[in-house]
């Protein structure tokens, strides 16, 4: 029974040292999106060394070859990641040192290390993905981790091996009502000091630059942008223009922000038509923009309106964000126009595009108004051969020439861009507008989900006295686009989604794998809404609501009776003392005893009633019946013989003589 | 001043569970604190909180949370590991001064699993058992002896850091056990009669009226009676137990007396111890003196047992 027992705890069984594995593997698992990939080489040689090293019971390398291993896997990660700071760093770091950890673990508190490493990695992992997949993912490396720490306590064998696992699940959900009280109650606070984010990868996703390509591309993707849910009626489809920016520089083939990193004053503007309230919940985008229902105010704490009447955080949106804000599809924007508005709302390249000028210059003869103008060409663009496709021809160096008059395919930032290009030759001040339109109405949850694939841009031209007014060239091309959406605008030969076969949105027309998506989608919905949103604001929010002038007693008197709960039903107190066929031969015992006859510790029953039955040979009949119905039915499983023992024990009680003092040689 | 404190402290424990030979662990005398691998476990929760204050981490912090859960989790199955554990201690057996004392005790389960327990003496020599559900479990405990007298077996610690490893619950737990240690015995020469003479003729031997020589007949068993006399066939043939009975002629029992040798007390006992179990072999009757004690001669096993305890515990304060 003695084990060998070293400095650091006794040396891993091979159990344990399978559940660790197995534990690390699933820790791990949403981690390799994150790390650079050749981690996983390293992970997987660690694992299969240290197996092996158990296996044939070998000492862990020596110091200088894992000195070696940690100097190499850390000028890689250097020379991968290419910084040390940044979080993307630090977790390589991290995944690199539990990875590497896997050589030394030769006794249990190796492996324990391993293991607080693992909670640690679980932790880090939220910070990149925090959905609800991943959430309830985490539960199967949380098990595996719990498992393992018991397997690593428990018995060395002759046991089943699910029982770490059962024990941890056990645990688990009596761990369940705390954590539900913690989340709730537990004070939000702002963030102790800075820290360095998960922003700096590649996300797809609007940007401040843009090309035509750019936006076909993301017109492939059906990744959530953010979800909008309105209080009150969802507006018309034909309103759901949503504005992240303006692009007002055109360099010939792209168009760009005149100065992005300027911050200028929010331009003048005025509510008018109806006005709609709407919550959304943006995903991470790596930019700071905001989404408005086209000009609008938002309710965010340091976010500020733009000169473009865009809205934009202080730093970028790094994680799902949750922010409330009320639009006016129909608001005056800006009737008096400053020059030097003015002037880049007209700057065009000194030369190129001749065949554009000119036509611009035919349509200024006919109109004044700048109205006017804008109605001719979007006639223009619905009368004539032009075709909205995702896959145009390529373009050459005037490529608003090559579009307008070659080509006539595109999407739409072509027609967008072609647009603007057109009325500032006609001096008349216009950008484009980059953003989503429409969205996919979830009618469980009744929000709109706004993906990619509804990246827009549209333009705006500036009419004296009613300020700015918007153009969709696009709907005038494809005016499903703007009713339906992208997958009904497209033409029969170009497939929708074609670069993601997988998605489920490619399926939309099997009703049950629809409605399958959008339930999973409202799930998530709820869960960003409720449990990944639930920060200072919102629970500050929740508990005057709920809790009003008493939430400060909540944490205490709830954690006490969550306490108390928890320990009568992990500890049953009213089932601790015995269980009844002992207790019943308790009583037998101190029948007994009550006559000097006390069973010696190691004494069977058996044995100790031969010993009563010479002592007391009167009641010899009923205490060897009694002992032999209490052996069936412990040892025997013959729960029919609790009757006889009850009978033969109530007998043997009647019939013990009154108690006397007998001394008996126990010193 | 440490010292100070731990007598303090043993006092305190005494207190708090006083010696008895058959205990239950219960919330007096379990006491539970964090084990080493609970100190990391709860750095690595602040570590996990923390990230999740600054990044503003929903899913962090449930999972620092989850963690703080099982954490209390961890303390209440660790004790329940423990709680409601019966400790029966056993008689131990008597030794010679020089070999080990075994002192054996049963753990009982009343109902509960309980695995992982470490039992012993000393944090470096524990042993871990697990016992099943309402299941009893005998160990033995070893403990080297020196000196003759009464041992007392150490407080028995009981610990358990099941099922985590996070939280370590013990219990000292004191059954009261203590062993008798006899001398070492020593061969020597039979000491000579000394003191008064009861008899002219009598040089170191008694008169007893039972002895080994003579068949007498068959008397009723009583304990204490000699196994070497007892009448097997009888028994085998399912009749009562019977000793046979002798009569010795009367001649001169060996008298063993203290102060007959020389040398030093320790060593004079252990010769004394020598002839006690020299003559209990042969099944002589001898009597034995130890200053103010006299033992009458006898043969049987009762007087071999006082015999070896009167030497054991000679000069010791009752």
């Amino acid at each position: 029974m003695n084990k060998a027992t070293g400095v650091n705890g006794p040396a891993l069984s091979w159990a344990s040292l399978l559940w660790l594995l197995l534990a690390e593997a699933l820790v791990l698992l949403p981690l390799w999106f994150n790390v650079p990939l050749w981690l996983l080489g390293v992970w997987l040689g660690c694992s299969l060394w240290r197996a092996l090293l158990t296996r044939q019971r070998k000492a862990a390398p020596g110091p200088l070859i894992k000195g070696a291993l940690l100097a190499a896997t850390v000028a890689g990660l250097y020379a991968t990641v290419g910084t040390v700071i940044g979080l993307e760093f630090a977790a390589a770091l991290l995944v690199a040192a539990s990875v590497l950890k896997l050589l030394e673990v030769s006794t249990t508190r190796d492996a324990r290390v391993v293991v607080m490493l693992g909670f640690f990695c679980l932790g880090v992992g939220y910070l990149f993905d925090a959905s609800l997949a991943w959430a309830l993912y985490s539960l199967l490396p949380l098990g595996a981790l719990l498992a393992t720490l018991v397997a690593l306590e428990g018995p060395a064998g002759g046991r089943p091996v699910s029982m770490p696992l059962r024990r941890a699940g056990v645990m688990l959900a009596q761990a369940l009502p705390l954590l539900v009280l913690l989340f709730v109650f537990f004070p939000r606070m702002g963030p102790l000091w800075s820290l360095p984010m998960p922003g700096d990868r590649a996300r797809t996703g609007l940007s401040d630059t843009v090309a035509p390509g750019d936006i076909a591309e993301l017109a492939q993707s059906a990744e959530l942008a953010f979800r909008a849910a309105f209080e009150g009626p969802l507006p018309p489809r034909q309103a759901l223009y949503w504005r992240a920016l303006t692009l007002d520089r055109f360099d010939g083939t792209r168009w760009a922000q005149s100065d992005p990193g300027a911050v200028r004053q929010a331009a003048a503007w005025q509510p008018q038509g109806p006005g709609y309230r709407y919550r959304v919940i943006e995903e991470a985008s790596g930019q700071p923009w905001l989404f408005m229902l086209d000009t609008g105010r938002l309710e965010s704490p340091g976010a500020r309106q733009g000169y473009d009447f865009r809205w934009q955080r202080p730093r970028v949106i790094d994680q799902a964000y949750s922010y409330e804000a009320t639009g006016w599809p129909q608001a005056v924007r800006e009737p008096s126009l400053s020059d030097a508005a003015r002037r880049q709302a007209l700057a065009l390249p000194a030369s190129g595009n001749p065949r554009s000028r000119e036509l611009a210059a035919r349509l200024a003869a006919t109109s004044a108004d700048p109205a006017q103008r804008v109605q001719a060409l979007l006639r223009m663009f619905n009368q004539q051969d032009y075709h909205y496709t995702l896959r145009p021809s390529p373009l050459g160096s005037d490529s608003i020439d090559g579009f307008l008059f070659d080509t006539r395919r595109g999407f739409c930032l072509h027609y967008a861009g072609a647009l603007t290009f057109l009325l500032r030759s006609m001096q008349v001040p216009a950008r484009i507008v980059i953003g989503y339109q429409g969205g996919e109405f979830n009618p469980r949850g009744k929000y709109l989900s706004v993906r990619q694939y509804d990246a827009h841009a549209w333009v705006e031209y500036w009419v004296p006295g009613r300020g700015w007014a918007s153009a969709d060239p696009t709907a005038a091309v494809a005016p499903q686009r703007v009713e339906a959406g992208l997958a009904e605008a497209l033409a029969a030969d170009e497939p929708f989604l074609a670069a993601s076969p997988f998605s489920a949105l490619r399926y939309r027309q099997f009703a049950w794998l629809n409605e399958l998506r959008l339930g999973w989608e409202n799930l998530n919905y709820g869960w960003e809404r409720w449990v990944l949103g639930y920060q200072e604001n919102q629970q500050r929010q929740w508990l005057s609501q709920w809790f009003a002038g008493a939430a400060d007693l909540i944490l205490p008197v709830g954690g006490g009776v969550t306490l108390l709960i928890m320990a009568l039903l992990i500890l049953k107190p009213w089932r601790q003392r015995l269980d009844p066929q002992l207790r019943q031969y308790r009583a037998f015992e101190k029948a007994l005893g009550r006559h000097g006859l006390v069973r010696a510790p190691a004494e069977g029953p058996q044995a100790f009633a031969n010993r009563a039955g010479r002592m007391l040979p009167e009641q010899a009949g009923h205490i060897q019946a009694f002992t032999q119905a209490f052996s069936r039915l412990r040892y025997g499983a013959q729960p029919l013989a609790r009757e006889e023992a009850t009978a033969a024990l109530r007998a043997l009680k009647r019939q013990l003589p009154r108690p006397k003092r007998i001394q008996h040689d126990r010193s | 001043m440490i010292e100070r404190w731990r007598a303090r402290l043993a006092r305190w424990q005494a207190r708090r569970s006083p010696a008895a030979p058959r205990v239950t662990l219960d919330h007096r005398r379990i006491y539970i604190l964090p084990s080493p691998a609970g100190y990391g476990y709860l750095f690595t929760m602040g570590l996990v909180l923390l990230a999740a204050i600054n990044y503003q981490n929903s899913m962090a912090y449930a999972l620092a949370f989850t963690l703080g859960g099982l954490f209390v989790v961890a303390i209440l199955h660790t004790y329940r590991n423990l709680g409601s554990l019966e400790l029966a201690a056993e008689p131990p057996a008597s030794v010679f001064a020089g070999e080990p004392a075994h002192f054996a005790l049963a753990l009982q389960s009343q109902g509960r699993e309980h695995l992982g327990i470490h039992v012993g003496w000393s944090a470096a020599q524990m042993q871990r058992c697990d016992i099943a559900p309402g299941q009893g479990l005998r160990l033995t405990l070893t403990s080297p002896t020196e000196r003759r007298g009464w041992l007392a077996a150490p407080r028995i610690r009981l610990e358990t850091r099941f099922p985590l490893g996070l939280v370590r619950a013990w219990s000292w737990v004191d059954l009261g056990q203590r062993a008798l240690v006899y001398p070492a015995p020593l061969a020597g020469p039979l000491p000579p009669r000394s003191g008064p003479a009861t008899d002219a003729e009598d040089h170191g031997w008694h008169v007893l009226d039972t002895g080994v020589d003579d068949f007498q007949g068959l008397q009723e068993y009583r304990p204490g009676d000699s196994w070497r006399r007892l009448h097997w066939k009888a028994y085998s043939k399912g009749q009562a137990l019977l000793i046979k009975s002798f009569a010795e002629v009367r001649g001169r029992d060996p008298a063993l007396d203290l102060d007959a040798l020389d040398g030093p007390l320790e060593q004079r006992l252990s010769v004394l111890c020598h002839w006690v179990l020299a003559l209990a072999r042969e099944g002589r009757a001898f009597s034995l003196r130890l200053a103010d004690t006299v033992l009458a001669p006898a043969t049987d096993e009762h007087h071999r047992e006082a015999c070896l305890r009167a030497l054991a515990l000679f000069g010791a304060r009752p």
